[in-house]
């Protein structure tokens, strides 16, 4: 009789150890996924694109490019008036900061991209460096943005000593880090982009794909970190190389062209970021002062702006998508000129600054253009191509770091009477990391 | 194989004898109590070996005839629900009467644990049954509630007073810290899906109206209630049950003749007084709102009415410096008009209410099929206007015994619940209980032609100056927020004998939730022009004219199939021998659709395209979303009990866990789960045979481990998909990773050990329970902050262990017991003592660890008083008295330069969240057909911190609030613990920069207050109404009640709180008061 039971229950354990099938436990949780082959990669590395910040274009508030008097929404105002008049220590409750966390998130997914970078199934050899090299230009412009936001300029301390930023270069979250110096900041982020030179194998993009990193951009972003260092020769080098390979100009002086900025214009090299979102695009307007730096039969101050009232002008060139413009021609005409300016090479700064002055002075009134810089001295010269760049690039996030590496001015602003001063060489020229950056890592406080 | 050879032999003797020589014996089988005859009764003659020789059953008139071997000298007669009665046969005496006794007293000794029926005398492990009564339910209609104060070690406190709202259980303490902390529930052995309950924040506020699936059941269909405590007896559960286990058994007919109850309950809830919360009135807020205005603090200096009247008559600079008198005669007057209206938001917001219950059920059934059918209904208004929530309820049971050897049973549960607010959005003011306290007294919400007036003086909790025209009774009228949840829940089982001691069942249950919150606002709401503000593009907003509704359907679905194999048997009469071996599979479904119309009216249900102007502001208004998740697991059980001599019982069970393994690590797919116990009934010693005043003693103990894994963290990177545009017409797939990896997660372990004693005394006149328990868990699981360089704010690690050891005591005495009068008091009380061992605290961290704290543990800056300028001073450890900014050592920015450990040393251990004793306190006195039973909670040894009452750098003149701020620190009023109200031109950037922006202000131990309190929950007279008045109308039996509910707590002090136990939050809707009449009849 127990060997009846022993056996009935040896049957029924049998049956029990039926549904071990691990069929049922294999469930692909829709909608989720551990990345592996390379169409996946590319969405993660989309995801990255997607989430780069628009601090180039926050800065706009703190640069002299916008005045905030006028009609304009109560919420846009809030968010960018203390912003905008260096309120830093108590800024209203609703102010937008800028990025700090959005930036190293960013460069998680590139990190994790590196990483695995011979885990990436279905690519060819191509696709994964094409994909590899794209992470590591990300974390080079991630890095180069942050120590451009929260450190002192390079050309105004002394990288070697000065703090600058954590370099964040693997994917681990356990790490707890304490803040670079400018100088090592600055090496990484163009040994990234040597790494990148490597792999990135794609000229060009098809469009709507342009905000990808392509061949191109590598010297272009290595061109902006040595005009940013101040190493002009370099600069130089790498600003030509780009006018060589990819010099199109729009030319404004035909009703016909497309705003230079635009995704679409064939000055575009890389249109990752956006600049200039539609709610800070409604918060202020444009400072009379900028106008006034164009001249008669310049073609962009009809193009770039537009009169809303007699006190109000507004920008044309921002806003919505199809402006994301991180690195197009022109700059590299105004980076070359204004490298060989400093580096006494008055010939070709005449001739790069001219080349785009064509295109963006009516025909008319270039020629007297072109005579007055061809009689400029080499500090006259050297104000010209700054303020073409002003000209040329404003709204674009260039401003705020160009008076950051020049000379750090001053700048006064004045809002319902108050007037607000930012003083020459200002320390908040270089923004404080977040409070909530601080208090995830204390580290980050210590000078 | 001998033993059964005999067996048959002598199955064949009897048999050759019984042909030999018969007589015939006839009878009556009627109730010991009601005398009336029992249908269907077993009336038979055993072999010695217990199993049916011959027999027979009664017949509706409970007569039965049965011819039996002539030498044969007794008979059993059998019935469900009764005591089995054996009858002594007398030579010549041929018809017997037999009275059978209800043996509902039997059914308790065993214990349900929802895989097995345990006979309490093997029982080995800390288990303690609830037996649902009147008294017990009383007036609540959620189980949940009904448990407070019922079982030592298990604590609960109500989540907030409003309708519906769970309540919060915990057993024997927390154990785990990210994961679930509540219990697992189980429904006739079926475990619920959805009865967790989310953080208590969300809860706080009155328009929250969420429910878990237990507020589902009706607490009318419950017959008992288990709560498994200890590892041996939640290791069946596995993992899900590190948090204890409650086994919920439903009703069941019982076989006899239909029975109809029917039960009724009608309940009052006055609304609340909220004089304990201290608010201004007009007077004082005008004086306030004018004093302010002419201080250095300018927080929202353009917000109350005063400023409005004397910006007004432009006369803000002249009043600033010439002070009152520098008003026009015209302001002044306007300013005193002010005086006058005194509002009593919460009289005009709140309501008294009458709610109604009402249970039906029909039950009964023969020795084949038994049936339960019961309806219910019952419908709560809130105290607030417009709250309403309500619960229709089926039940459907149905057991059949198909043969000897096979029983079925058949259940469904099913309800539909309602419950409908209006919509308070997302914004805090909007919420009728915060805003009764927030708008100024001096406010009216109609004008004279009973038009609304807006309040211009609340702002968003972080906001412009402009708010779109709010009025909360428009708000009111205008929006609806009502959630429908249908529920179905349907159990299968089977049960297979093959012989006395084998036996397979299986159990398949299935569980359907349906729910759709349905969100309107009309045209004319606040909630509207909020949103539509929130569109703006160019100037206009995107949305369209008119209302919106927004619909969110979740469907749930969840199966269980179990299977087990039971043998069970006595060996040489003094082995008992029981082993089972099970296996079980769930799968789960979750899926979410949520969806929204604008230019919606609710009149023609027609709605308005919405005209995107790019495909950004698209995104920021979603019309369509859908989500699904889907789990499934596999699982392995067994367990085993031997006892020896009756007396001592050994057991033990394990159970392996697998579920889906989508970006788990192999290592961590599987954890066996066990327990080994034991039981030692000391009273069943033959030592113990002539000690008769101890009626039952036994020594338990047990040990076992418990474990859970967090399945949302992964080693690897997981991201999900979304779709983006980047560029201009490029719509792509992106996949975005949400939660940062972690490759060393792992199990988190709960060692269990349990020491328990339980003794009855002079025939049950006093029984004892006590048990020790001693849990340490560790790698557990907790979410802690990351560096942001890393990309992201913070992840789970194992970080930690903790021990829980505590005591539980539970004493039921039966103090006086006569004829007429009995007293029963029960007691019970837990003691927790929660340790953290180690708390692997993160580099960065500023806040301390607990280690050596109980995990509650709450961290204050210590304070002495304040300085001349009205700021705390803070005492460091020497027992200096210095400022913030010498205490923290900050700079210009409010930050602080001392490092991360540094600033963890400045805090102080105030105490912990969690109660160190809680327990139940319960007397019922009866007298002939009274019943008075008075049923007290309580909680000792919490703390909590409070939301200060105002806040010295953002106090919101706009707002009312509490009195506290007209004590606050001036020059005229140093003589006062509260400090100043704080501006940045007081030369104390830094100060004033850690105040505003990193709340210093709650930090300080001012505002951490204790939380014990003995609360009289319910006072509860009954009647059983005698039946020489039921009889002639046709009813059985009828009992009325009177029930006052929450009518007292006695509590340390809580100052301006309206309840002690919702003292965290002073906005929370607090625990009402009720007075129930109820009326049960039985038919």
């Amino acid at each position: 009789m127990k060997k009846k039971h022993i056996s009935l229950l040896f049957l029924f354990a049998a049956l029990l150890s039926l549904p071990a099938c691990n069929d049922f436990l294999d469930i692909q949780p829709i909608g989720k996924v551990m990345p592996q082959t390379a169409t996946e990669y590319r969405a993660l590395l989309t995801e990255a694109y997607s989430t780069v910040p628009a601090d180039r274009g926050m800065s706009t508030f703190r640069s002299d490019e916008l005045t905030m008097e006028g009609e304009q929404n109560a919420t846009n105002l809030d968010s960018y008036l203390d912003v905008w008049r260096w309120n830093d220590v108590s800024p209203d409750e609703t102010t937008l900061s800028f990025n700090w966390r959005t930036y190293y998130y960013v460069n998680y997914i590139a990190n994790s991209v590196i990483e695995n970078k011979d885990g990436i199934t279905e690519a060819s050899a191509a696709e994964r460096d094409q994909l590899v090299g794209e992470a590591y230009m990300l974390r080079a412009y991630m890095h180069f943005l942050l120590v451009n936001l929260y450190a002192e300029p390079y050309t105004h301390c002394d990288p070697a000593t000065t703090k600058g930023i954590p370099l964040k270069l693997n994917s681990d979250v356990r790490e707890v880090l304490s803040r670079n110096t400018v100088a090592e900041v600055y090496a990484s982020v163009l040994a990234d982009i040597d790494e990148a030179e490597k792999l990135l194998n794609i000229e060009a993009w098809p469009e709507g794909e342009t905000y990808r990193f392509n061949t191109l951009s590598v010297n272009a972003l290595r061109a902006r970190v040595y005009l940013y260092m101040g190493q002009w020769k370099q600069a130089y080098d790498y600003a030509t190389d780009i006018v060589s390979r990819h010099g199109q100009l729009e030319d404004l002086t035909v009703t016909s062209s497309t705003l230079p900025n635009h995704y679409q214009s064939v000055e575009a090299i890389l249109s990752m970021e956006r600049i200039f979102t539609s709610s800070s695009l409604g918060a202020g307007f444009v400072n009379p002062s900028v106008l006034s730096y164009y001249k008669t039969g310049d073609m962009r101050r009809s193009k770039f702006y537009r009169q809303l009232s007699a006190s109000a002008t507004e920008v044309v060139k921002a806003g919505t998508n199809e402006y994301r413009c991180t690195f197009r021609s022109a700059e590299f005409y105004l980076t070359a000129a204004e490298a060989a300016v400093e580096l006494d090479d008055m010939e070709n700064a005449r001739h790069y600054l001219t080349e785009l002055m064509k295109k963006r002075y009516a025909a008319a009134v270039y020629p007297d253009r072109e005579a007055e810089v061809m009689d400029m001295t080499r500090d006259e010269l050297r104000q010209e191509i700054r303020d073409e760049r002003f000209r040329e690039l404003a709204f674009e996030g260039h401003r705020w770091f160009d008076l950051r590496r020049t000379t750090l001015p001053e700048l006064v602003k004045t809002y319902q009477g108050e007037t607000y001063v930012l003083e020459q060489g200002d320390e908040r020229y270089t923004l404080r990391i977040p409070p909530e950056a601080i208090e995830a890592n204390p580290g980050l406080e210590e000078e | 194989m001998r033993r059964f050879e005999s067996t048959l032999l002598l199955l064949l003797f009897g048999l050759l004898a019984a042909t030999a020589q018969n007589r015939t014996v006839t009878g009556t089988v009627l109730d010991q109590t009601d005398n009336l005859p029992v249908i269907g009764a077993t009336v038979s003659v055993m072999t010695p070996q217990g199993t049916v020789a011959t027999g027979t059953t009664t017949d509706l008139d409970g007569k039965f005839r049965l011819e039996i071997p002539a030498k044969e000298r007794s008979l059993t007669v059998r019935f469900m629900g009764y005591t089995t009665a054996t009858i002594a046969l007398k030579n010549g005496q041929t018809d017997y009467t037999v009275r059978l006794e209800s043996s509902s007293k039997e059914m308790s000794e065993l214990v349900v644990t929802g895989y097995q029926e345990i006979d309490r005398r093997k029982l080995t492990s800390a288990i303690t049954t609830v037996k649902m009564s009147d008294e017990i339910i009383g007036g609540i209609n959620s189980i949940d509630q009904a448990l407070a104060g019922q079982i030592a070690g298990l604590s609960s406190v109500a989540s907030s007073g409003s309708p519906g709202a769970p309540v919060k259980l915990r057993i024997r303490g927390i154990s785990s810290i990210s994961g679930s902390q509540d219990p697992l529930w189980v429904l006739d052995g079926i475990p619920l899906e959805g009865t967790d309950i989310p953080s208590m924040k969300e809860l706080q506020d009155i328009d929250n109206i969420y429910q878990t699936s237990i507020a589902g059941i009706n607490p009318q269909d419950i017959e008992s209630i288990t709560v498994l405590k200890d590892a041996a007896a939640t290791a069946i559960y596995g993992a899900r049950a590190a948090n204890g286990v409650i086994v919920i058994t439903t009703k069941r007919g019982k076989v006899g003749k239909p029975q109809i109850n029917f039960s009724m309950k009608l309940t009052y809830n006055p609304k609340t007084d909220i004089d304990r919360l201290n608010l201004l009135t007009s007077d004082e807020k005008v004086d306030l709102e004018l004093a302010l205005l002419q201080s250095d603090y300018t927080y929202r200096e353009n917000k109350g009415d005063v400023a409005r009247i004397i910006a007004g008559y432009g006369l803000t600079d002249a009043y600033k410096s010439g002070g009152w008198a520098a008003l026009s005669p015209e302001a002044q007057a306007d300013i005193n008009a002010l005086r006058s209206i005194n509002t009593d938001w919460n009289d005009i917001l709140f309501r008294d209410v009458f709610n109604q219950e009402y249970n039906v059920s029909l039950s009964g059934g023969s020795e084949k099929a038994t049936y339960y059918s019961a309806l219910g209904y019952y419908v709560e208004q809130g105290n607030v206007e417009s709250v309403k929530n309500d619960r229709f309820n089926l039940t459907l049971k149905t057991n059949y015994r198909i043969n000897s050897k096979l029983k079925v049973g058949a259940s469904v549960f099913a309800n539909r619940r309602k419950q409908r607010s209006y919509l308070t959005f997302n914004e805090g003011f909007t919420n009728p209980v915060y805003y009764s306290r927030i708008a100024n007294p001096y406010l009216r919400p109609f004008d004279d032609e009973g038009n609304y007036i807006y309040d211009t003086n609340v702002q968003h909790r972080q906001g412009d100056d402009i708010v779109p025209d709010f009025n909360i009774f428009e708000e009111r009228a205008n929006t609806s927020n009502i959630n429908t949840t249908t529920s179905v829940m349907s159990i299968f089982d089977g049960e297979f004998k093959l012989d006395e001691h084998f036996k397979i069942t299986s159990q398949f249950g299935l569980q359907w939730d349906e729910g759709s919150i349905e969100k309107y606002a009309g045209q004319n709401s606040y909630a509207m022009r909020r949103e539509k503000e929130q569109h703006i593009y160019n100037g206009t907003t995107i949305l369209p004219e008119g209302g919106s509704n927004k619909i969110t359907d979740s469907h749930q679905t969840q199966w269980t199939w179990k299977a087990m194999a039971e043998y069970q048997n006595r060996f040489k009469d003094i082995h008992d021998l029981d082993v089972m071996l099970g296996t079980e599979i769930r799968h789960n479904e979750y899926k979410s659709l949520y969806s929204a119309a604008y230019g919606y009216n609710n009149k023609t249900l027609t709605s308005t395209p919405v005209l995107f102007p790019d495909e950004d502001a698209g995104n920021k208004v979603p019309l369509h979303t859908e989500s699904y998740a889907e789990n499934a697991f596999v699982s392995w059980f067994a367990t085993g009990s031997y006892t020896l001599l009756n007396r001592y019982t050994l057991g033990g069970s394990i159970r392996f866990d697998g579920s889906d393994i989508f970006g788990v690590a192999k290592k961590y797919r599987y954890l066996p789960l066990y327990s080994v116990s034991g039981l030692w009934r000391i009273s069943d010693e033959p030592f113990m045979k002539n000690a008769t005043v101890v009626g039952n003693w036994g020594l338990r103990a047990s040990y076992g481990l418990q474990g859970n894994i967090d399945k949302n963290t992964s080693p690897f990177l997981i991201g999900s998909y979304e779709q983006v545009t980047i560029l201009p017409g490029h719509s792509e797939e992106a996949i975005s990773p949400n939660n940062a990896p972690n490759p060393d997660l792992r199990w988190e372990k709960t060692q269990n050990v349990n020491v328990g004693m339980d003794i009855s005394l002079w025939d049950d006149a006093i029984s004892l329970s006590v048990d020790y328990y001693y849990r340490k868990g560790t790698d557990l699981i907790g979410l802690r902050m990351l560096p942001l360089e890393t990309g992201y704010s913070s992840t789970t690690v194992n970080w930690a262990s903790m021990k829980n050891q505590g005591v539980e005591v539970a004493l039921t005495t039966r103090n006086i017991h006569t004829k007429d009068f009995t007293w029963f008091t029960n007691l019970n009380f837990g003691f927790n003592d929660n340790t953290v061992l180690r708390e692997t605290v993160a580099e960065n961290s500023t806040t301390p660890s607990r280690e050596g704290y109980p995990v509650g543990a709450i961290f204050a800056y210590k304070t002495a008083g304040l300085d001349d300028q009205g700021y705390p001073l803070f005492l460091t450890k020497d027992g200096r008295k210095v400022t913030a900014t010498e205490f923290l050592q900050l700079n210009n920015a409010g930050a602080s330069t001392l490092s991360a450990e540094e600033q963890r040393d400045l805090f102080s251990y105030m105490g912990t969240t969690d109660p160190k004793v809680s327990g139940g306190f319960t007397n019922t006195f009866k007298y002939k057909r009274a019943t008075l039973s008075i049923n007290c909670i309580y909680n000792f040894g919490m703390h909590v911190q409070t939301t200060p009452t105002y806040d010295p750098t953002n106090y919101d003149r706009g707002l009312n609030s509490n009195r506290d701020i007209l004590n606050r620190w001036t020059p005229d009023n140093t003589n006062t613990n509260l400090p100043a109200l704080m501006t940045e031109n007081d030369g104390r950037t830094g100060e004033f920069l850690r105040y505003r922006e990193q709340n210093l202000f709650r930090q300080l131990d001012i505002w951490v207050k204790k939380q014990n309190y003995f609360r009289f929950q319910s006072i509860r007279l009954g009647y059983d109404l005698p039946e020489k008045w039921l009889k002639p109308i046709g009813v059985k039996s009828a009992s009325v009640s009177l029930e006052g509910r929450n009518l007292w707590v006695i509590a340390s002090n809580y100052h301006n709180y309206l309840d002690p136990e919702t003292m965290g939050n002073p906005y929370a809707a607090p625990i009402p008061k009720s007075f129930i009449f109820g009326l049960n009849v039985n038919f």
